[in-house]
């Protein structure tokens, strides 16, 4: 009876105003909040179950009328159909590969960014400092289509180097969210390393760096994560030989006569989404930790 | 070679440091933008090496252009829905994760979870929920008594768009829980012993204290929202790029009338006319929504933020 229990401590503040009926009242809501949370939880993970059914019928199972909710036996074979009917491992290398560059390159980047923000003087800071929080404000999509045309002009299309220089750029987000990091540090613990003759250089690999673990897997997780659901870029930007996971799902599995096959699609996106979510399954805190940094400070 | 005297911060360090991004934003954000300024004042088509400066005539165009003016407005309208159906979608799951609950964990990893799905993984599993024969969402439907509705087309697309947004609104709502935890028990129990009700305190006490962190939800949701353009090209019925102009009438934003005038009639100059249009709202409504701030939002007086 921790329930009983619990609320009892919790409501021993209001009874020194309240009374036995509110302590009732306060009881039967909490049972109220339990109905509400788990009609929205339906809602919520619904989605994610459904794929699953769907990517375990056959497929007249699926289009049948009444619908059917739980197939007479699991299709496995729609997953070995995900593997076989496009080439599943090259585009998920491709993702893989790409997401792992991207997210390495701009968690180092924006750490190194974020350590001059946080630690470092000269003039113009403060007007660059303010830049860099307007472009958190610019999305993706806005320039997105003049680069490609731009890249498609110096031959940076098909290849993989666009997501290079984007991870070198550092990102405004990552960048505030190392600055803040690092701000909050002593500042007694570089002194003792000035004092003793090391460069700035020194002083971030050696000191600073070490310190902002956390700070660095969130950062890693979350740019892994982004690239990993990126559509429009490589939309755009590869083709058929070079392109990622999430293209490759879209729009490729169909039966020889064009028709799409929805049964199989779902598996290939079960397994697709399977990466994220075991990742964020495992550390969420980080996740947390990464949007709670960037978005409280308004 | 002359010694310079010492200086704890010598300036050369400080612009290697930001010099990523300093060179990344010039050359990956400004430069682009800049260059579909310059296309915008041509009649460049994506392909052919000829083209020629039209001058602001894509401009002048575009004020007269019925679709553009219907995609911006239908834009304002998603927009002027979703966002405050998500902002406090957000607050409400929060207020009531922010309580003592069995397993709390376990419902904000439910909530949260959709927000880090891909999106193409979204957009999938929405269309199987969606499907007008075999979706779950038509089968209660039908269960009801109702009839099927077939979701993804005119004139239901919109309100299929709507939901498909508002169920990432986890994210949103773990920054609100967080908002929510900072606030000092002290000031909402004063409320209290003052005889305030719970939803006085919530309305003068809570929302007050977290008003940084909603106008941070708020322009954030305004500027991705007014950009979507992902959504309705994978929840369209056939979703390739070939399969273009068949995105419903509902969910024929802004940003897919761009892509449409890039892709589809190889307008590259008109197309990146509406883009700047589309970056010149976002910059005024921004601008705006700053300067309005001053009256709704509370900060507090200590601003360590900036040291």
């Amino acid at each position: 009876m921790q329930t009983v229990r619990s609320h009892a401590v919790h409501t021993s503040r209001t009874r020194l105003v309240g009374s036995r009926p509110a302590l009732r009242r306060r009881r039967r809501s909490a049972g109220a909040t339990y109905i509400i949370l788990l009609a929205l939880a339906v809602v919520f993970a619904g989605p994610f179950f459904w794929l699953l059914l769907a990517a375990l019928k056959t497929r007249g199972e699926w289009v049948a009328v009444p619908t059917k909710i739980l197939p007479a036996e699991p299709q496995w074979s729609n997953f070995t159909h995900a593997f076989t009917d496009i080439n599943f491992p090259a585009y998920a290398m491709n993702s893989l590969f790409l997401a792992t560059t991207y997210a390495v390159l701009i968690t180092l980047s924006s750490a190194v960014v974020g350590f001059g923000f946080a630690r470092l003087q000269a003039p113009g800071k403060r007007v660059m400092f303010l830049v860099l929080l307007s472009t958190m404000m610019l999305p993706q999509v806005l320039t997105i289509l003049p680069t490609y045309v731009l890249f498609s002009r110096i031959g940076l299309v098909n290849t993989y180097w666009p997501w290079v220089l984007w991870g070198l750029a550092a990102s405004p987000f990552l960048v505030f969210l190392f600055r803040q990091f690092f701000a909050a540090i002593p500042r007694e613990l570089e002194d003792a390393a000035i004092i003793d003759g090391c460069g700035w250089g020194r002083i971030f690999v050696r000191i600073f760096l070490p310190l902002s673990r956390p700070v660095l897997v969130t950062a890693f997780l979350l740019s892994f994560t982004w690239n990993w659901g990126d559509y429009i870029a490589p939309a755009l930007l590869l083709d058929a030989d070079h392109t990622t996971l999430s293209v490759a799902i879209t729009a490729w599995y169909q039966d020889p006569h064009g028709n799409p096959l929805p049964t199989v699609q779902a598996a290939a996106a079960a397994l697709y989404v399977l990466p994220v979510m075991l990742i964020f399954l495992f550390a969420q805190r980080y996740f947390i930790r990464g949007v709670v940094g960037s978005g409280v400070k308004g | 070679m002359a010694r310079h005297t010492w200086s704890r911060y010598p300036r050369r360090t400080f612009y290697l440091f930001v010099g990523p991004w300093v060179v990344g934003f010039l050359l990956l954000t400004a430069a682009p933008l800049l260059y579909a300024f310059g296309i915008s004042l041509t009649n460049f088509d994506g392909s052919s090496p000829r083209w020629n400066w039209v001058g602001l005539r894509n401009y002048t165009e575009l004020l007269g252009d019925q679709d553009a003016w219907a995609a911006l407005v239908r834009t304002i309208v998603f927009t002027a829905i979703v966002v405050p159906l998500s902002v406090v979608g957000a607050l409400g799951l929060a207020v009531l994760l922010n309580r003592r609950l069995k397993a709390v964990g376990l419902w904000r990893t439910v909530f949260y979870l959709p927000s880090v799905v891909p999106i193409v993984a979204t957009a999938i599993m929405w269309k199987l929920i969606l499907n007008r024969d075999a979706g779950i969402l038509n089968a209660i439907l039908s269960v009801t008594g109702l009839d099927r509705i077939t979701w993804l087309v005119d004139p239901m697309a919109f309100y299929a768009l709507i939901l498909l947004c508002l169920w990432g609104v986890g994210g949103g709502m773990i920054i609100m829980l967080a908002a929510l935890q900072g606030v000092p028990t002290e000031l909402e129990e004063a409320a209290r012993m003052d005889g305030a009700g719970p939803w006085r305190v919530f309305r003068h006490v809570t929302v007050p204290m977290i008003s940084p962190v909603i106008y941070f939800q708020v322009i954030t949701g305004v500027i991705a929202t007014f950009q979507i353009i992902v959504q309705p090209l994978l929840l369209a019925e056939t979703n390739s790029m070939v399969t273009l102009g068949q995105v419903p009438q509902g969910t024929h934003l802004y940003m897919v009338q761009v892509w449409e005038q890039f892709f589809l009639s190889n307008r590259f100059g008109y197309g990146s006319a509406m883009l700047w249009v589309l970056f010149l709202i976002t910059l005024a409504f921004t601008l705006l929504l700053m300067r309005s701030s001053r009256s709704w939002v509370h900060y507090e007086v200590d601003s360590d933020a900036d040291r």
